[in-house]
């Protein structure tokens, strides 16, 4: 699958998945995403704007993300969940461990997650 | 004619490629979303379909893409029942529990997904070998079904 990585501004890097993510194309994501957190780095914003459906495997790509920003001290923000994809992350009662953002720009102003 | 009409269950294969997984994902989505159920519905109905599929890839099948997903679905006025079926080795009921939401960790949500979308789930082992899930989702809330 496309995932479009962009250096926003210096350390802020915002990673766009394309198209559903599931067992087959979360190895894409999580290999766009884990070099990512690196020293220099300040935030990794997920996109998640153009994912129509993402399943258990996408989901524990982005715990696994969350667990490296952990590690190398980054912030590490979702924006822009599709309804499909915030119902998976309801199921899963996973909602409130991650930041989430209605929308990149929201997140990469360093507001408060909803 | 409506669907619950069909003079029989739709049944489909698939190979036990995640590539496929799509077809499956766009027929549970059409199928629940004419039978009337709500959005969400459809949502949780086609995400526990796939993941149960994706299960049956990882843990029935270790992966191997040549082997086959049967699906079968039964549409009556009440309710939709899926089956889907391996015929991979048996499974160990010990690993079928849904892991403590509590621990923020990659794995094991797939299963605590399946449950939290359907009505009821049930694991069965056929004579013939293999494992059939079975999935039911109700097409009326529980409370109307009471009255």
């Amino acid at each position: 699958m496309r995932v479009n990585v962009e250096e926003r501004r210096a350390g802020v890097f915002v990673v766009t998945p394309e198209g559903d993510v599931d067992m087959s194309t979360s190895p894409d994501v999580r290999k766009s995403m884990e070099p990512l957190f690196r020293k220099g780095t300040v935030q990794v914003v997920v996109d998640l704007s153009q994912v129509p459906y993402m399943d258990s495997s996408g989901i524990a790509t982005l715990i696994e993300g969350l667990q490296l920003s952990q590690r190398s001290v980054v912030r590490f923000t979702l924006a822009g969940m599709t309804p499909s994809v915030e119902a998976a992350f309801d199921l899963a009662h996973l909602k409130d461990v991650f930041e989430v953002f209605p929308e990149v720009v929201a997140a990469l102003v360093g507001g408060k997650a909803k | 004619m409506s669907l619950t009409d069909f003079s029989g269950p739709i049944v489909v294969e698939i190979p036990s490629d995640p590539a496929a997984l799509f077809l499956v994902r766009c027929l549970v989505e059409r199928l629940a979303g004419r039978l009337g159920f709500p959005g969400e519905d459809v949502s949780r109905m086609t995400l526990a379909v796939d993941e149960a599929c994706t299960n049956v890839i990882r843990h029935a099948y270790g992966h191997r893409t040549e082997e086959r997903i049967g699906l079968r679905f039964l549409v009556t006025d009440e309710r939709v029942e899926i089956h889907v079926r391996d015929f991979g080795p048996p499974l160990d009921a010990s690993k079928l529990a849904p892991r403590d939401l509590r621990e923020v960790r990659p794995g094991g949500l797939g299963l605590h997904l399946i449950r939290s979308a359907m009505d009821e789930v049930h694991y069965e082992a056929p004579a013939e070998g293999g494992c059939l899930l079975r999935l039911v989702k109700y097409r009326t809330r529980r409370e109307e079904r009471a009255q």
